[in-house]
């Protein structure tokens, strides 16, 4: 218990001093401009005695569901497609290369363009700046596929689907969490930036009307709200289940 | 005993030379038959192209010539089972020891309720019982090569084929695990095809060795080993024929060499 809280204490003085010096700055400041710490408590909390704001958060929480669900299913079977096949690697290499390379905010403008306000502006955009990523990522591990255990399945007359889920997707694991956990950061991010222009309703859609009003209190807290949200389904959500996916790994030394 | 469990004939191998621009012959011609139930190694020097010819009767790499045929001793079942035991446990390490079993059952479509039945006997048979719910990585070198046994064995193989299996580990454990298949074998029977290049291993464990010569690979000599089992590995009628093997193999090799 004395050493944990030795180990805490940095980050416990880390987190006061940035407090004070917040506090400090937003004495010189209009609460709208710059809000003290406690006042931005207090807007979060007035923010959430309504129930649109939870309305409007799991509208924003369903397209990054929904988005980074269909870039990893898609990135994935593309990705190991590509590093199991070698002539279908190097026809989609140009590919991903150019959907990594292109602007995400012109994906985010032209989706609005051609799909108007709705849900899929946003989910398009995702999807295509994850995808990628996704892709590239699954189709490295894919390379590092080891032959001898895919000669061990086809010695003992695997077919094709058993290969498939004991033996190859096993060793993707590692690189299919790392997509997950880069797409789930990115794909948050866009679909404010995009809901920003694109969508009726959704985070993205109260941080462009709060900047339009000059409030950036509000857009404070509607930032620090989604923040704690995605921190936690990281830490409640992806770490345990991470854990979970590799507790084949012998435990380190404890 | 007059059945044959795999019969080879004339059966070669053409790999491309390193420099992809010529072509060397790996396996020539090579003919070969193992009675149903009987123990036969294959002892060539490294790279001889034992782990080569294993491959192709596996299925895992095509022949250029010649046929491979292994007979089915259940003839509703057309395919024959094969067994593999390669040098290094190939295990799938994020599978228990017993879904590891259950893998190579679920390939060769053994009825299910077979299963667990099976993962027990096989698994008692090489000494792991209790490790059913472990980690591959939780266990040493021997006991996972113990689980690759297990693992062929347990499809109740027509022929088992095994890869210098005892090479990677360390004498005392590969020479514990030789006496120990010896005494598997006396409960399982497989048809077993084993390749090695010791001389001594090959002498202890089978009831045939043939000898294989380099580039390319053919046999230029078959012996019966009929010491009764079980063998005591310090048998000195097996020092015997070790030696006269020895003899034998260098006078080929030098005649190759010339």
């Amino acid at each position: 218990m004395s050493l944990f809280r030795r180990e805490a204490l940095p980050g416990l003085f880390s987190a006061v001093g940035l407090l004070l010096v917040w506090k400090a700055v937003s004495l010189f400041f209009l609460p709208t401009f710059l809000p003290s710490p406690l006042e931005l408590v207090a807007r979060i909390a007035s923010l959430f005695s309504a129930a649109s704001a939870y309305l409007i958060l799991a509208k924003t929480l369903e397209r990054v569901f929904v988005g980074l669900l269909l870039a990893m299913l898609f990135g994935c079977a593309l990705g190991l497609i590509m590093g199991l096949r070698h002539s279908v690697g190097s026809f989609f290499d140009g590919w991903v290369m150019v959907l990594l390379t292109f602007p995400s905010i012109a994906w985010a403008f032209l989706a609005v363009l051609w799909f108007g306000l709705s849900d899929i502006a946003p989910i398009f955009t995702i999807v295509l700046i994850v995808l990628p990523y996704v892709a590239m990522n699954i189709w490295e591990g894919a390379k590092a596929l080891d032959k001898e255990l895919t000669d061990m399945g086809t010695a003992f007359g695997a077919r094709r689907s058993l290969l498939l889920r004991q033996v190859l997707i096993p060793q993707l694991m590692p690189y299919i969490f790392a997509s997950l956990r880069i797409g789930f950061a990115l794909a948050w991010k866009i679909a404010l930036v995009s809901e920003a222009f694109g969508a009726s309703r959704g985070v993205g859609k109260e941080l462009m009307y709060w900047f339009q009003s000059t409030r950036v209190d509000m857009m404070l807290a509607w930032g620090a709200s989604f923040m704690m949200l995605m921190l936690a389904i990281d830490v409640l959500i992806l770490r345990p289940w991470e854990k979970w996916v590799f507790s084949w790994r012998p435990a380190l030394a404890t | 005993m007059a059945l044959q469990a795999v019969t080879i004939e004339g059966l070669s191998k053409i790999f491309p030379t390193p420099s992809g621009l010529g072509k060397f012959t790996v396996i020539e011609s090579l003919s070969l038959e193992i009675a149903r139930g009987s123990f036969a190694s294959i002892v060539g020097p490294s790279g001889c192209g034992k782990s080569t010819l294993l491959n192709i009767i596996a299925g895992i790499e095509p022949s250029d010539g010649g046929r491979v045929q292994i007979l089915s001793r259940d003839a509703a079942n057309s395919a024959a089972r094969i067994g593999y035991v390669f040098q290094s446990p190939r295990l799938l390490n994020w599978l228990t020891v017993e879904e590891n079993i259950k893998f190579a059952l679920d390939a060769q479509k053994i009825e299910r309720s077979e299963w667990n039945a099976r993962v027990r006997n096989y698994l008692d048979m090489v000494g792991l019982g209790g490790q059913e719910c472990n980690f591959p990585l939780n266990l040493s070198g021997g006991m996972q090569q113990r689980v690759a046994i297990a693992r062929a064995l347990a499809i109740e193989p027509d022929i088992l084929l095994m890869d210098e299996p005892f090479s990677h580990l360390d004498e005392i454990t590969a020479r514990r695990m030789r006496v120990d298949l010896m005494r598997i074998l006396e409960r399982a029977r497989p048809t077993i095809l084993f390749v090695t290049h010791s001389l001594r291993e090959a002498v202890f464990l089978s009831e045939d060795v043939y000898m294989m010569s380099v580039k390319p690979a053919r046999i230029f000599k078959h012996l019966r080993v009929d010491i009764p089992r079980p063998r005591e590995p310090e048998d000195p009628r097996l020092f015997d024929l070790e030696k006269d093997l020895v003899k034998e193999f260098f006078a080929v090799l030098e005649q190759d060499v010339r």
